[in-house]
């Protein structure tokens, strides 16, 4: 034990796989076929995590600005292909303004986080903006393709209200104004639920690894709660920027909805 | 003022063509019905009319311009199109027939007055409706006819309607076809599709859609 953390030791996480074997067997026994999925699934966690720490560990022993950035920016990227992913849509192009727009977002709120409200000296030390951002990004994610899959399905259903508004002399912004709106609104509602139920139903993960660590819970609290607000700030933003940009691109210059 | 079309051809995204080298003049004053079975491409003819759709190839020329190089505001309030399924907002009429003057590439028109939005519902034959009768307590063929007054609000010079009737009893069908053929007398180019076999009064010219092109009969 060092520093009040418990370290887990090898052996332990090897035994903590027996609580799959559970799952596999319950699978087993129901027919739910899902062995395989559980297997490469719980491999996968063993691979990625272990890798991620030690891409971590070696970002922070560089300490450099151009290191942590290039993280940041990789996070975004596979944010934007699992993004890709969920939203079915092709016929209208929006990775690269989901990209965009993602990538400036998140760079300005988690550098406002570390260096004005966490007070560190440099805004990329990677100990705070990469945990940080992560957070970030992982969140909006849902709430961006949430977003993104709404205003598609939207324009395409309401299709005949948005015509008829072209057609008196609209143009696309007033044309579907109703219809990012709802956008927005869909993609941020998980982040304001969670906001309701934070501590009551739900001990938040970064919270719950502070306290495991063996920070002070009261610490943990002040971060969870600066975490939170953070991440419905970064989800408005992103959700807001993202579907202006991309719906955009559902209309051509003549005031024409393309998406079909 | 006239509208035609010069060699104009259109297909949807993967889908086989339905104008190929078309070309036509709806004449200023004329009553067009345009005909032909469904999927022959009718609706499709309107939406390019209004630059809902874009051309591959051709032009559409209207008052001596392509429409591309009009602003697409300017060509719709001219161009006027009403779609075939009925489409207003879930408020009071008074806020449908205005809706048009929300929009910014409309701003310098003048708004009508209640005066006069009550006298479009009366010529229409709108009785026991005011304006602040909720829309989507309206009957399909009471709100066809709020969004055929709410696109005249605009004083368009061409109308473009998309089966108007189809969906209407008979009275109702009768109140727009005697609208669409005095507007026609008044000098407007009005172009209707209909699948009925019978010829409203006032009709001057009949197009259908054969072979990818369009013929008058």
């Amino acid at each position: 034990m060092t520093n009040g953390i418990v370290e887990i030791t090898t052996w332990q996480l090897i035994a903590c796989t027996g609580l799959v074997v559970v799952a596999g067997i319950t699978s087993m026994i129901q027919k739910l076929d899902l062995g395989r999925d559980l297997f490469v699934g719980t491999v996968r966690t063993f691979v990625q995590l272990f890798l991620m720490g030690y891409v971590l560990k070696f970002v922070f022993e560089m300490n450099t600005i151009w290191i942590v950035m290039t993280m940041f920016v990789c996070m975004v990227a596979a944010a934007v292909h699992i993004i890709r992913g969920r939203v079915k849509e092709r016929s209208v192009k929006f990775i690269v303004p989901t990209f965009i727009s993602m990538l400036l977002s998140y760079a300005v709120v988690s550098s406002v986080v570390t260096s004005i409200i966490l007070g560190v000296d440099d805004w990329w030390t990677p100990q705070y903006f990469i945990p940080l951002s992560g957070m970030i990004v992982g969140n909006s994610m849902t709430a961006i393709s949430i977003s993104l899959e709404r205003l598609f399905s939207d324009l395409k259903t309401r299709r005949s209200e948005v015509e008829m508004m072209l057609a008196l002399g609209a143009d696309y912004r007033e044309a579907s104004q109703d219809i990012q709106r709802g956008a927005i609104k869909a993609g941020m509602i998980p982040a304001i639920n969670s906001l309701m139920g934070v501590g009551l139903v739900s001990l938040p993960g970064m919270m719950t690894g502070q306290i495991l660590s063996g920070t002070d819970p009261t610490i943990a609290v002040r971060y969870q709660i600066v975490v939170m607000l953070m991440l419905v700030g970064s989800t408005a933003m992103g959700a807001l920027i993202v579907t202006r940009l991309v719906r955009r691109r559902c209309f051509s210059p003549a005031q024409r909805l393309i998406v079909r | 003022m006239s509208l035609s079309l010069d060699r104009v051809s259109f297909a949807y995204p993967d889908s086989p063509p339905l104008l190929e080298d078309a070309s036509l003049t709806f004449e200023p004053g004329s009553f067009t019905l345009v005909r032909g079975p469904s999927g022959a491409g009718k609706s499709t003819l309107l939406r390019l009319l209004c630059r809902l759709e874009e051309a591959q190839s051709g032009h559409i020329i209207f008052n001596d311009q392509p429409i591309e190089d009009i602003a697409p505001a300017d060509l719709r309030r001219s161009v006027a199109y009403v779609q075939q399924m009925p489409t207003l907002l879930p408020t009071s009429i008074r806020d449908n027939l205005l809706l048009p003057f929300t929009f910014k590439a409309n701003e310098g028109l003048e708004q009508p007055s209640n005066e006069t939005l009550a006298g479009y519902l009366d010529s229409f034959l709108m009785s026991g409706i005011t304006l602040h009768t909720e829309a989507d307590t309206l009957s399909v063929g009471q709100a066809q006819r709020v969004c055929l007054i709410r696109s005249l609000l605009l004083h368009p010079r061409v109308l473009l309607m998309d089966e108007p009737t189809a969906s209407l009893d008979a009275k109702s069908a009768q109140v727009v076809l005697d609208k669409a053929a005095e507007l026609s007398v008044s000098g407007m180019t009005v172009v209707m599709i209909s699948h009925s076999e019978e010829t409203p009064e006032g009709v001057t010219d009949t197009v259908s859609i054969k072979d990818l092109k369009l013929e008058r009969a």
